[in-house]
């Protein structure tokens, strides 16, 4: 990551940036070695900062650099969730299942076609706001058929995975930790590959004028779908993972709006369109949901709520948005003249 | 033939609830150019307002709307001006609509912690009575929420096609920029659509507590129910969003009597996705507008 940023144009910034999130990252993955994550609420705390990170960053391809607002995350989440749970207990795929590689990348590519199937129409259709509705849709359609899969998919209860954990597994937060923290290292690798190649010119132009960059050849639908994949695989497998730490998926669980509107807050309070910006989102926002919910319980809600207003109405460029101020760069957010 | 009859009406004036809130998101949607996502909640908050009124102060619901409307009127005027003034400047939607989900938030919760979260319905004496003819039954609550939608969407109408800050409005949500450089006052105009948008929640609201039992959570359906009918409809015009309403009640009506309950959801938000899939204009919305948005 440092060694792209170097052999590019002179960037000191950049480099800062790809060292610190290096250095957070050794210390994040060696963290377990000296501090228990499974018995320290600590752990659990970080374990769920990256499942929401992961959303986050995938949200923040869809929506900050390609400005395409889904509001659909929570169904490819749950989707995602869903799909590792019912191969798990139907047994479909007969590998390992518990932490299996194979379910993980299945409940990726799921939401993805979905992603493909509906964002196709949607997004050569319409533009902006109707996109917007389209995916709201789509997710309370996603919701209700899991909710009403009976047998399948176990309805409102859900399917219960804990009888089947393969024998002489022990359930040790630890695993999930690592799998989680691995998986937001390579989503936040994607996201970096994928904005820093033509294709991210792409989409950044799409985002800025979508007329223009059809006119200048870009293929505005092909970009705007495969944001829209991207963002809804990585939407899945965080709720893969997620399904392995509950251990029962139930639509209540992972289909919440909690899934949709905690990311985007998440890459809104860190900036939208910046690579590290979802991250100081995630572990802030998180943080805030974390400790609202110890000291004042059954109001923390109402708090996020406040907390997401006030973030709009005093930094809607995100934090990263006042670290960038740079002269000559149109700083998103700031009230037109 | 009888059942069928009782299905459409009911769902007639089901829809007329979808179409009072479709018609505020509407005007909201027109100038400001967001979901208003809080809608719903909005809804079920002026629900609980009319509810305290009836029971802290026994007034009656109708009589209450005479109160719960013009205090929706000013709660939306004072929103505007803390919470969206500087947002509604902003290219970036994103701003206006998250601060609609935190407001969302913060009603929902704020509902929940006042009222907690036991549904609650009005007892009134006359929640009883019906209408009977031909065999068919009509509730007279049920009829009287048509004639509010209706009396509401013809009042929105009036205001905006033959008064100055109406046409002002209709200008805004033709072209906001171009407003603008007629020397029209933008954030005046977005002020008003919302405060109105904000008033029809409180006719809805009234309505809501009349006829149907209400929690903290019904909210956010509410807002999605009230998109679809909006989609319906098609943006830009009092009727069609309140036509749109009516058309969802009588799909979600049909799909209760011929699909069964536990489908009404899949068949409402799949006919939504088809309508913007294939129709983005709505059924009766005019055809420019989808592609300037």
């Amino acid at each position: 990551m440092s060694l792209r940023a170097v052999s590019g144009t002179f960037a000191r910034r950049k480099l800062i940036w790809a060292g610190l999130a290096a250095v957070a990252v050794v210390f994040l993955a060696i963290l377990p070695f000296f501090y228990d994550v499974h018995k320290g609420q600590f752990g659990v705390f970080l374990f769920l900062v990256f499942i929401y990170g992961i959303v986050a960053q995938g949200w923040n391809l869809v929506g900050g650099y390609t400005g395409q607002i889904s509001l659909g995350q929570n169904a490819f989440f749950g989707l995602g969730a869903f799909t590792m749970a019912l191969l798990w207990f139907w047994d479909v795929t007969k590998t390992g299942y518990y932490f299996d590689p194979l379910l993980l990348v299945l409940s990726g590519v799921t939401p993805a076609i979905l992603a493909v199937l509906v964002g196709t129409p949607l997004l050569s259709r319409l533009r902006g706001d109707y996109f917007a509705f389209g995916t709201l849709g789509m997710g309370m359609i996603v919701t209700v058929l899991f909710l009403n899969g009976g047998d399948f998919t176990g309805g409102a209860e859900g399917k219960l995975l804990i009888k089947k954990m393969p024998e002489g597994v022990v359930f040790n937060l630890r695993t999930h930790y690592w799998v989680a923290l691995l998986v937001a290292v390579l989503a936040t690798l994607v996201v970096y590959i994928l904005t820093t190649s033509r294709v991210g010119l792409a989409l950044r132009a799409i985002r800025e004028d979508e007329v223009s960059a059809a006119s200048h050849g870009v293929h505005v639908l092909k970009y705007k779908v495969l944001a829209f994949a991207v963002a809804a695989a990585m939407a899945g497998v965080a709720g893969g993972i997620y399904g392995y730490y509950l251990l029962q998926v139930t639509p209540s669980n992972v289909f919440t709006q909690n899934w949709l509107f905690y990311p985007i807050l998440m890459v809104v309070l860190g900036g939208t369109g910046t690579l590290m910006g979802p991250w100081i989102g995630a572990f802030l926002i998180y943080a805030m949901a974390w400790y609202a919910d110890l000291y004042i319980p059954g109001y923390h809600p109402i708090f996020s709520g406040v907390i997401i207003i006030l973030v709009m109405l005093f930094l809607p460029g995100g934090i990263m948005g006042l670290a960038e101020k740079r002269p000559g760069r149109r700083s998103r957010g700031s009230a037109a003249p | 033939m009888g059942s069928l009859a009782q299905v459409l009406i009911n769902g007639i004036l089901l829809g007329s609830m979808y179409g009072i809130a479709a018609a505020g998101l509407s005007l909201i949607f027109g100038t400001m150019r967001i979901i208003f996502l809080a809608q719903g909640a909005m809804i079920v908050f002026f629900a609980f307002v009319c509810y305290w009124l009836f029971v802290k102060v026994s007034i009656d619901p109708y009589l209450s709307l005479l109160i719960v409307v013009p205090f929706a009127f000013l709660v939306g005027l004072g929103l505007f001006y803390t919470l969206f003034r500087k947002a509604v400047a902003l290219e970036d939607k994103n701003v206006s609509l998250l601060i609609a989900v935190g407001l969302m938030y913060l009603i929902e919760n704020a509902i929940l912690k006042v009222w907690s979260a036991t549904p609650r319905g009005l007892d009134i004496s006359y929640s009883g009575a019906t209408l009977v003819f031909w065999g068919l039954r009509v509730s007279w609550l049920r009829l009287a929420l048509l004639g509010l939608a209706l009396v509401s969407a013809g009042v929105v109408f009036v205001f905006l096609k033959k008064t100055r800050v109406g046409t002002a409005v209709r200008a805004a949500s033709e072209d906001l920029e171009a407003t603008k450089l007629q020397g029209i006052n933008s954030l005046w105009v977005c002020a008003i659509s919302f405060a109105i948008g904000i008033g029809l929640a409180g006719v809805a609201g009234v309505g809501l507590a009349t006829v149907y039992s209400f929690d903290y959570q019904f909210g956010f359906v509410f807002s999605i129910k009230a998109l679809v009918a909006l989609a319906l409809g098609g943006i830009g015009n009092v009727f069609g969003a309140l036509a749109g309403g009516i058309l969802l009640g009588i799909i979600e009506n049909l799909a209760a009597y011929y699909v069964g309950i536990a489908w009404i959801e899949i068949v409402s938000y799949g006919v939504f996705m088809l309508v913007l899939i294939f129709l983005p204009q709505g059924l009766f919305g005019r055809r420019g507008l989808v592609k300037k948005v």
